[in-house]
């Protein structure tokens, strides 16, 4: 059995934050690769080599058609049996940002009930209530009780969102309550200053809800727990000397040491899946 | 579902026009040109054009006509682009069409948007609605008014197909006329050449030696042809060739009867400089050759840095202007040396007042309109390619409403080595290296950019010189392009920018002495271009770049993989000839040198003469905390939050001092620092400094502050000192001395001065200048309507950190920390912020009197010195830069960013009265807070310079400003945060 845990980190037309994901994952003791998306269609390279696959932020074909579409159409129809035996491997898949959108459009986000991808869209990421991209920091929550294998262990995270679509929908009430009740909503905006558990429902103002996202949806995980995907940037805290207070002395503290006494915050949901795969072995 | 796009354009059209509309929805409208089936392409709709989650979809049906709109609209406008114009999401949907239908290779797909008005104000007319929401440079727009809306004719667009090019094969041009006529032939060919250049062409022509080599070609022997006269004015233009900068300037100074000839400003002033510097040190790896001027940042990686305007472009389209300019910026750094990775941008922007309610001048643009499409083309081009913003300004005059300057800057990163050993910012081309073209294709869009912005804006200008950005296109050329170079398959690259592929080949022929290119590869949008159209075109996405011959097969594979397209284009030689052909024929056959050094030397005067504007008395009785609610408001002073939010400053995951700063994240940065290697706390800094007003009185005093102020911006934050780089970039008005240029003495007078200071000034600092550039057009209009824009320097500064982890940032951090001012206060209120805005409002008669100066700046250097070590040691982290507005404007900054108030005692900071110590602009100053633990050490470090307590910071939310026993002002922070952040908090921002 190998030790390493290798990391598929895609790129390729206008994904942008693939360096810096490839970065966190090595970080956690990794070994992560950029992989572009054609070397998966062309069949060079091959997607179950690898132990987790991640969907980086970025502008991938400018966001035009909606964001997320078209890499997501790409994905569904050219790779789409890899993509079926990543999932049903039960290897780890992470969308940020615009990964997420791709990951919402392609339907492996939220997903079917089941544990076997259908590639329905069920949910879309839209444009903001405010009609604008912004790049600003806010507060997160984690479900304590998500099945999402990437937020084991996390309460409350702060790091930038940087999106002009970001606000999560689904066509009914009733679909979101169903994914309350799997407690796949792993990740919400909240107050800083409410109490942690306080469930919110109602949308919070701007801009502690950067975008209008329904039930302050932030990030939602597939019936397993495995696939996951969220509009703010974890690998954008990878360090406190990212964070906008730390000159005031006011970053929290990460979970692990990576850094000499400096980890961020966001470096804990890299470290979750790379153990998660150690721990499957 | 809310409608954002359509609320975008209501909250729109309140805030910049007070127009009150219902509401307003919005239309997606994509054309498609196919053989495939409609049936076909409706059955896939919800896979490709329709999110079937939020968005109703109609296939060949408009969404106007159907119960999607059951009551009939006020008014409807429908906006697609103009025929030739870049449709980024056009171009978009037909890679996704491509997806879905492989096999349908001659679709063409043309969007537009349809905005459906409920609720108008009867006083609106539909075609004003029109004219505020597109830009007919561009864009063409459909109406239906209310009587249309209500019988059912609505608007629809055709396909924008461009007419048909009718392919010219070249023309021979006679040179052989009187003066008058080669003025004419220049002026009417938009060459942008004067006479002394036109009679240096036809003189090469009358050459035997040339003759000969021409006759040996089949080209005409005594007279160019229309594609070497082109070629020949691009890379000639004053965009290009930086004519005036390398001019002989007789200059007189009647202050001082000083009668001197400089040979060239740039050599003299900027080069020598520099150069000398150079011997001093080891890290200065490349300068002024290359795209972007390269320092060696540790042993394994060197940083590079470039900044660029584009004006002209802005003033046209601001949208599609300024996102060019920042993609195109980009490329500068791509092209550099063997290749940079762009890490950050910067954007600096000079507007008229976005309230201006004044008369506007044909063909200009209002200043809010400008704000907006520059703001929104810089946004989706840095955003898009994944870059982040990380410093910049925004500065308002009333004379930038004449033309708008749009500044973009970009950093970069390298390996020093290559994996195959060579360094990586020396170019290595060789003869018979094949020269690529690698990304956009050429089109009709860019001809004559670089002559049109070496002339006036006029109402005349040519549409054909403003082009929008493809930011995807770039990213992926970028991508492939890092990757050939890490496989070391290039072996040398550089920008397609002004003048298209006649300088961009032209240029680099110039290592190996000679090229040839055949005009008839080149991949061109359309067909029918001719050939001096193709060589000069400055199509966006391109850049060249040569690889050896056995590297081909490679290269050309990285390109498939990452969808680019790379064609040969060319080959380097080592015949001393830069050599076009069109197939078979050669087009054009012009000596290397005399391409490059041909263009004669222009002769200019230059004569100063001190303006001398009203004094700025200050009034005898003032209220000074109105009056500092009244400068927090000021557009110069006030938040750019809204708009700097809307830029991605963190991408990359390396930012670590953003542009807002402070406990709710909003108090002013003052400068960017970011650690590029993921893991490593090694910084660098980013910072930039302008101050254009103070030309009024001395464009030396307004070059000195420029750079004063980027580097107290920068110490601000910790730069190591020893470390630092600069640019110069100048946007000046027509400077020579004409029918329409009276006063062309003087401004290039006022150049001359500004580049003296900058001298001066650098070489104190041991600040080289690595790279620059200069506009020197900034004007419109002519005789009494004539607007030319304030002489303006920016200067950036990128330079090293040892360690981002102990940096310094302008809020206030804890209730009891010891407030001091670095510095000394004179009374020097000439051209300052507070002199403009009482002389605006009639409360003073003039700006006049002291502007800031630098008397001493080795001593501010030794001073900046110790700061920077009080800061990276962790003694200081709380600093300010102390400019605009005074110690008054940079304390209340200050309380703002740590939402704390402060006691501030102004006695004993100055020799001046009250007013210079609280208002007064000297340079040289900072504000710092220190923690009474740390103050020992502070003490201990700045001993020697002069450094003054003003006061404690209290957590009382007041800022309380005394002068000895006299009250000053008392205010609540949260009325200051108020005037701070009200004035520029514009809506929503749109772009068609």
């Amino acid at each position: 059995m190998r030790d390493d845990v290798r990391v598929a980190v895609l790129y390729g037309f206008g994904i942008n934050c693939d360096h810096e994901t490839k970065a966190v994952f090595e970080l956690v003791g990794a070994t992560a690769e950029r992989v572009h998306v054609n070397e998966l269609v062309n069949g060079n390279i091959d997607l179950a080599a690898y132990d987790i696959m991640a969907v980086p932020g970025g502008f991938s074909f400018g966001d035009h058609l909606g964001s997320g579409r078209l890499l997501g159409n790409r994905l569904r129809f050219t790779l789409r049996d890899s993509l079926k035996a990543f999932v049903e491997a039960k290897k780890p898949i992470i969308g940020i940002c615009n990964g997420f959108q791709v990951l919402v459009k392609t339907g492996l986000l939220p997903g079917p009930d089941g544990h076997e991808p259908d590639f329905l869209q069920r949910a879309s990421l839209t444009l903001n209530d405010s009609g604008r991209y912004e790049d600003r920091w806010v507060t997160l929550e984690f479900d304590p009780d998500s099945p999402c294998i990437w937020t084991k262990g996390m309460v409350r995270m702060e790091c930038p969102v940087r999106h002009g679509e970001g606000k999560f929908v689904m066509p009914h009430e009733a679909d979101i309550a169903a994914l309350e009740a799997g407690h796949r909503v792993a990740v919400r905006y909240v107050d800083s200053t409410d109490p942690v558990g306080m469930h919110r429902t109602d949308p919070l103002p701007y801009p502690v809800s950067p975008n209008g996202s329904m039930h302050n949806i932030a990030g939602v995980c597939d019936a397993s727990g495995l696939v996951f995907g969220l509009m703010p940037h974890p690998e954008a805290i990878y360090a406190a000397w990212l964070h906008p207070e730390h000159t005031g002395g006011h970053a929290p503290a990460g979970h692990g040491d990576a850094l000499e006494g400096w980890e961020g915050e966001g470096l804990q949901l890299f470290r979750n899946a790379v153990d998660h795969v150690r721990a499957q072995r | 579902m809310k409608d954002v796009r359509g609320n975008v354009v209501r909250r729109q059209l309140l805030a910049d026009h007070g127009l009150e509309v219902g509401e307003v929805r919005s239309i997606c409208g994509y054309l498609i040109s196919s053989d495939t089936p409609t049936e076909a392409i409706e059955a896939r709709s919800d896979d490709l054009f329709v999110d079937p989650i939020i968005e109703h979809g109609l296939t060949n049906r408009l969404a106007l006509a159907s119960d999607l709109f059951p009551t009939a609209p006020d008014a409807v406008v429908t906006i697609g682009f103009k025929p030739g114009v870049t449709d980024n999401p056009g171009k978009a949907a037909l890679d996704g069409y491509t997806t879905l239908f492989p096999e349908d290779s001659d679709a063409a797909i043309a969007t537009y948007i349809t905005y459906v008005f409920y609720d108008l104000p009867p006083t609106c007319s539909v075609d004003w609605l029109a004219s505020t929401l597109h830009n007919g440079l561009i864009e063409r727009a459909l109406v239906a008014d209310a009587e249309a809306c209500s019988s059912g004719a609505w608007p629809e667009l055709a396909f924008p197909t461009p007419p048909a090019q009718t392919f010219t094969p070249p023309k021979t041009v006679d040179l052989e006329l009187d003066d008058d006529a080669l003025i004419t032939l220049s002026e009417q060919g938009l060459l942008a050449l004067n006479l002394t250049e036109m009679k240096a062409i036809r003189d090469h022509y009358r050459r035997p030696e040339v003759q000969d080599a021409r006759r040996a070609e089949g080209l005409p022997p005594n007279a160019p042809t229309d594609v070497e006269l082109e070629c020949l004015a691009q890379t000639w233009s004053e965009h290009c060739k930086h004519k005036i900068f390398a001019s002989k300037i007789h200059h007189v100074d009647t202050e001082t009867g000083e009668d001197t000839v400089i040979d060239s400003i740039f050599k003299t002033h900027i080069m020598k400089p520099t150069h000398d510097m150079q011997e001093d040190v080891d890290w200065l790896l490349s300068v002024f050759h290359d795209n972007s001027g390269v320092i060696a940042w540790d042993d394994t990686y060197s940083v590079c840095m470039k900044a660029e305007t584009h004006n002209s472009p802005s003033a046209l389209d601001p949208y599609g202007g300024a996102m060019t300019g920042i993609v195109g910026v980009n490329r500068d750094i791509l092209g550099t040396g063997l290749g940079a990775r762009p890490i950050a941008n910067t954007d600096v922007f000079c507007f008229g007042p976005p309230n201006w309610s004044g008369e506007l001048p044909d063909n200009l643009f209002h200043p809010s309109r400008v704000l907006r499409g520059v703001h929104a083309g810089v946004r989706v081009g840095g955003n898009e390619s994944g870059i982040p913003t990380v410093n910049g300004a925004i500065v308002f005059d009333d004379r930038y409403i004449g033309k708008p300057l749009v500044y973009c800057g970009t950093v970069g990163i390298m390996p020093r080595h290559l994996p195959d050993g060579r360094p990586s910012h020396i170019k290595t081309p060789e003869a018979n290296d094949i020269v690529y073209m690698v990304g956009g294709r050429v089109g009709y869009d860019g001809i004559h950019g670089a002559t049109f912005s070496s002339l006036e804006l006029t109402e005349e200008s040519p549409s054909s010189a403003v082009q929008i950005g493809d930011p995807i296109t770039q990213k992926k050329m970028l991508d492939m392009l890092l990757e050939a170079r890490d496989a070391g398959l290039i072996s040398c690259i550089t920008d397609n920018g002004a003048g298209g592929l006649s300088s961009s080949i032209g240029e680099m022929a110039e290592y190996t002495n000679g090229c040839e290119i055949d005009l008839a590869t080149v991949p061109l949008k359309q067909a029918g271009l001719s050939p001096w159209e193709i060589l000069v075109s400055e199509s966006q996405e391109r850049m060249t770049v040569a690889v050896q011959p056995g590297d081909q097969a490679a290269f050309e594979a990285l390109a498939v993989l990452h969808e680019v397209e790379a064609t040969p284009v060319a080959r380097f030689t080592s015949s001393g000839q830069f050599h076009v052909k069109h197939g078979e024929d050669t087009v054009a056959l012009l000596p290397i040198e005399f391409l490059h050094d041909g263009v004669p030397q222009l002769e200019l005067e230059a004569e100063w003469v001190r303006p001398q504007p009203a004094e700025f008395v200050p009034p005898a009785h003032a209220d000074h905390a109105d009056l500092l609610l009244r400068m927090l408001a000021r557009p110069n002073i006030a938040s750019k939050e809204a708009w700097v939010r809307q830029y991605d400053h963190e991408v990359i995951a390396q930012t670590a001092i953003k542009p807002f700063v402070g406990v709710a994240r909003d108090g002013p940065g003052d400068a960017g620092v970011i650690a590029p290697v993921h893991g490593d706390p090694h910084g660098l800094v980013i910072s930039c400094g302008i101050a254009p007003r103070y030309s009024d009185l001395d464009a030396g005093a307004m070059a000195a502050a420029s750079i004063d102020e980027a580097v107290r911006n920068a110490v601000c934050v910790g730069l190591d000192v020893d470390k630092m780089a600069g640019l110069d970039n100048f946007c000046w008005p027509d400077p020579i001395e004409s029918a329409k240029t009276p006063d062309g003495r003087f401004k290039l007078a006022q150049l001359v001065r500004a580049n003296r200071e900058l001298e001066r000034v650098c070489r104190a600092y041991r600040l080289p200048c690595v790279s620059g550039k200069d506009s020197m057009k900034n004007d419109y209009g002519q005789g009494e309507n004539k607007i030319s824009i304030p002489p303006t320097l920016l200067f950036s500064l990128f330079g090293d950190h040892p360690d981002v982890r102990f940096t310094a940032t302008s809020d206030f951090k804890e209730a009891g920390d010891r407030i001091y001012l670095v510095g000394t206060s004179h009374d020097e209120l000439g051209a300052s912020e507070m002199a403009f805005m009482l002389t605006e409002s009639g409360e003073a008669a003039g700006i006049g009197g002291r502007v800031p100066l630098l008397p001493h700046p080795e001593q501010n250097l030794a001073m900046y010195r110790q700061l920077a070590t009080a800061i990276q040691r962790g003694a200081v982290r709380t600093a300010h830069d102390c400019s605009e507005g005074g110690v008054a404007v940079a304390v209340a900054e200050m309380c703002i960013g740590g939402r704390l108030g402060a006691n501030v005692d102004l006695d004993g900071t100055g020799n001046g009265d009250l007013w210079g110590r609280l208002w007064g602009e000297s340079l040289g100053r900072f504000i710092v807070a220190v923690s009474p633990e740390h103050e020992v050490t502070f003490k201990e470090l700045m001993r020697g310079h002069r450094i003054t307590v003003l006061g404690e910071v209290l957590d009382n939310g007041a800022l309380h400003v005394t002068d000895g026993e006299d009250d000053v002002l008392h205010l609540e922070v949260d009325a200051m945060v108020e005037a701070w952040q009200a004035t520029l908090a514009l809506g929503g921002v749109h772009h068609a």
